[in-house]
């Protein structure tokens, strides 16, 4: 049977059917030559990559103040440059640091080292141990700060996961002028003047939509501050030994009064807050008071808004058991087990602490050193490197080069120090911490008693459950400690 | 003789065999080509099955490569812990409240679509935009539309002078799902009544005409010859929205996160909260696995659905 007869014509003999052997053969012969090409380049490229003999793919995040990134970036690629490796930097946005972590760790490759705003300890198993710069850095700077060491250590494995350079500061950050109106004019000091303070500005501000700005909802800002509720009443999740102690006396006080806080000073729209929530209802002036890093108040100033010179910084508030408030951010950079490059990502990490006064300032004084000796001046010697460091930190804060309005705006930042603490305190920054922060049950704890959802005391047992799986399933992964004093 | 005889012959037979090698065996061929596809589906839908499948009867953890048979836990976990029973609630009442609106709607569209006046491309277009736009830039859109603080809908509706209280979108659980349903039906819409409209292009005009002289009115018209006619594309709309909403972890996760306190979970959106950002695979896979069911009854209901309405079958 001929070929031929299959053809159809289609107008005036110009045009035909592709006959079945045709577009095989004409398939074949494209797929030959794309596959001949595609072979050609891989070679070609191959030979490329083998030409280049040192590589380092960083991956951070977008930095919530643009200037450092534009600072970072080229610092690495000219860091590279001197030490002849060829630096890439990707960005990924703040909500998406943990999903794309975890598709590199499935897919077992990626980047060489990876950057975390929280303690990255679901990880462990796949990081490689950096006890090694951790040491070597603490031998050129001087000690770790003690709550960034909670946050890159694991006792049980005897690991460091992690390797730091920042943490961020999380002030209360109010309008001067309502709070000076309410009789604070030096902001609130404590949980109880929180609450008097803002029946005050409720009274005297209608305009303001919601006089407190603490958020019970599903974001890592309410987290902090439903975690600094908890703390200041005496309660936590753990204890320093890792044993599970949520459903207390002291929870179900902290959470009566954060039902206490949201009927009388707030009102439904913090359930729904996101990351920027409360930065844009103080900006907007639509609430007088967050806990928040100073992001809120530099995006302020960058915008010329008139709200930036009203913002005022207080430290923790204190509470009937104490006075410690979560830090904002703990920046913590992995290597990965299956980093190609483990050694250059290792010295770009000590190379980069090396330099951490640019770091600082790039960054507008939002990153502070975790490693306080790493800002202090060359010269001095070891041993004073952290104390030297102290003081240049607080100079820039006394001194703020960015444009404060009075000039020591941020001088509470300097005494930070001792009233910050890390998640999971007073014990670890465990991966139970981890997934309890990440899946929002203190948060959800705090808004189903203040919405009337549950009792308190029904909520904090309803938590209490959520917490102990979690800690049950980590501990038999065996990366959390604990479990006998569980309560 | 014989010699000369048989050589054509092995010549015509080797010819003929070698022109039937490949380009006309049918079948080898058919598979042949089905190959791709194939490979396609098992390859990125089969084997992610496979390995949600022994992600759920595991240990698993998002930062580690260490599978430990669990058995059935994750599942004993997840059918007692109350936000599984929200999230299942919900992904329910979103995808059963949504497509009956869209299918109101879209109906409604298709009439008013079908009919001549001026402005009808420009119209057809701007109906169309809100399927051809990226979900996560409309959901940011609608997140400052329903924004508990800024809404625009609220502070619209004080100018007016109608609204005397505050509508707390994000921040009151049963408003926090007439939003996100809200969202759904905003972006399944045109895609019903695009089919929609190109079924009733389809219906024979004198259908319509000879139910006229018959004295029919609009609403039977509608009722009793459209809509019977319709009804075979309109499952297909239907089916694909099921699809589309049940399965969606794109609105729920850019509106709401889930909140307000985990009361507007679907079931994908808490899978990705457990098992994503929470690193609990195990139970991620688990939760995610719930919507396997429905996904097969639905698959199941479109292939049928296909093969009936199949032109000369």
């Amino acid at each position: 049977m001929d070929d031929s007869d299959k053809w159809v014509r289609v107008s005036d003999n110009r045009w035909r059917r592709l006959s079945r052997r045709e577009f095989l053969k004409l398939g074949a012969a494209g797929a030959a030559g794309v596959g001949l090409a595609a072979s050609s380049l891989g070679s070609l490229l191959t030979t490329i990559v083998r030409a280049q003999q040192r590589e380092l793919r960083i991956m951070t995040w977008s930095h919530f103040v643009p200037a450092y990134d534009a600072w970072f970036d080229p610092m690495a690629v000219k860091w590279g440059e001197s030490k002849g490796i060829k630096v890439t930097v990707d960005h990924v946005s703040f909500a998406d640091i943990v999903p794309r972590a975890n598709a590199e760790v499935a897919a077992q490759q990626g980047h060489d080292v990876y950057f975390f705003i929280s303690p990255p300890s679901a990880f462990e198993q796949q990081a490689l141990d950096l006890t090694d710069i951790n040491s070597e850095a603490e031998r050129r700077y001087g000690p770790l700060v003690p709550l960034v060491r909670k946050c890159v250590y694991n006792a049980n494995t005897r690991k460091y996961f992690g390797f730091s350079d920042n943490w961020v500061v999380d002030p209360g950050d109010y309008l001067k002028s309502v709070w000076t109106e309410a009789g604070y004019p030096n902001g609130p000091s404590t949980w109880d003047d929180l609450l008097r303070g803002g029946n005050e500005i409720k009274r005297r501000h209608q305009e303001i939509q919601i006089p407190i700005g603490i958020g019970f909802s599903q974001d890592i800002d309410s987290n902090m501050a439903t975690h600094d509720i908890l703390w200041c009443f005496g309660a936590s999740e753990q204890d320093a030994g890792e044993n599970v102690l949520l459903n207390s006396e002291e929870t179900v006080a902290a959470v009566e009064y954060g039902v206490r806080l949201f009927r009388e000073v707030m009102n439904p729209a913090i359930l729904s807050w996101n990351a920027a929530s409360n930065n844009q209802a103080l900006n907007a002036r639509q609430t007088s008071y967050i806990l928040n890093s100073i992001s809120a108040y530099r995006t302020a100033q960058d915008n010329q808004l008139p709200v930036a010179d009203d913002i005022n910084f207080v430290g923790a508030l204190g509470g009937p058991k104490a006075r410690v408030g979560s830090e904002h951010l703990i920046g913590v950079w992995v290597v990965w087990k299956f980093a190609k490059n483990p050694e250059n990502a290792k010295a770009f990490l000590l190379d980069l602490v090396d330099n951490y006064r640019d770091a600082v300032l790039a960054s507008k004084l939002y990153n502070f050193p975790s490693f306080f000796g790493s800002v202090a001046p060359k010269s001095v010697p070891v041993a004073q490197k952290p104390d030297e460091g102290r003081k240049w930190v607080r100079a820039a804060c006394l001194k703020d080069p960015f444009g404060s309005k009075p000039i020591d705006k941020l001088a509470l930042l300097a005494s930070a120090e001792p009233w910050s603490t890390n998640p999971g305190h007073p014990g670890p920054a465990n991966p139970a911490i981890g997934e309890i922060f990440d899946t929002f049950v203190i948060p959800d704890m705090f808004a189903k008693a203040a919405t009337g959802q549950l009792t308190p005391k029904q909520s904090v047992e309803e938590a209490s459950k959520r917490v102990k799986d979690i800690f049950t399933k980590w501990r038999r992964l065996g990366l959390v400690g604990g479990g006998s004093g569980d309560r | 003789m014989a010699l000369r005889n048989e050589a054509p012959a092995q010549v015509a037979t080797v010819a003929v065999f070698r022109h039937r090698t490949l380009a006309d065996r049918e079948d080898l061929l058919g598979r042949l080509m089905l190959a791709p596809a194939m490979a396609y589906v098992l390859l990125l839908v089969g084997a992610p099955l496979v390995l949600a499948l022994l992600l759920s009867f595991s240990a698993a953890t998002a930062g580690s490569l260490s599978f430990s048979w669990v058995g059935l836990r994750n599942f004993a976990t997840i059918v007692s812990d109350p936000q599984f029973h929200s999230a299942l609630s919900n992904t329910v009442l979103f995808t059963v409240v949504s497509q009956a609106l869209v299918v109101i709607l879209a109906t409604a569209g298709a009439f008013v679509l079908d009919a001549a006046f001026v402005g009808r491309r420009l119209v057809r277009f701007l109906i169309l935009l809100p399927w051809a736009a990226p979900v996560s830039l409309a959901a940011m859109a609608w997140t400052w539309i329903f924004d508990s603080t800024f809404s625009v809908i609220n502070w619209t509706l004080k100018v007016a002078g109608v609204l005397h209280g505050w509508f707390y979108w994000f921040g009151d659980p049963t408003l926090a799902k007439i939003a996100i349903i809200a969202v759904h039906v905003w972006r399944t819409f045109p895609f019903a009544t695009v089919i929609v409209l190109a079924g009733r292009a389809s219906i024979p005009r004198d259908i319509s005409e000879a139910a006229v002289i018959d004295g029919a009115g609009f609403w039977r018209k509608l009722f009793q010859v459209e809509m019977p006619l319709l009804l075979p594309i309109v499952t297909v709309a239907v089916l694909f929205g099921v699809v589309f909403t049940s399965t969606d972890l794109g609105i729920v996760y850019l509106l709401t996160r889930g909140g307000p306190y985990n009361s507007t979970h679907v079931l994908a959106s808490l899978a990705f909260q457990r098992g994503i950002l929470g690193a609990d695979l195990g139970q991620g896979a688990a939760i995610a696995l719930f919507l396997l069911p429905v996904l097969i009854v639905v698959a199941a209901a479109m292939l049928r659905l296909a093969r009936r309405t199949e032109v000369g079958t």
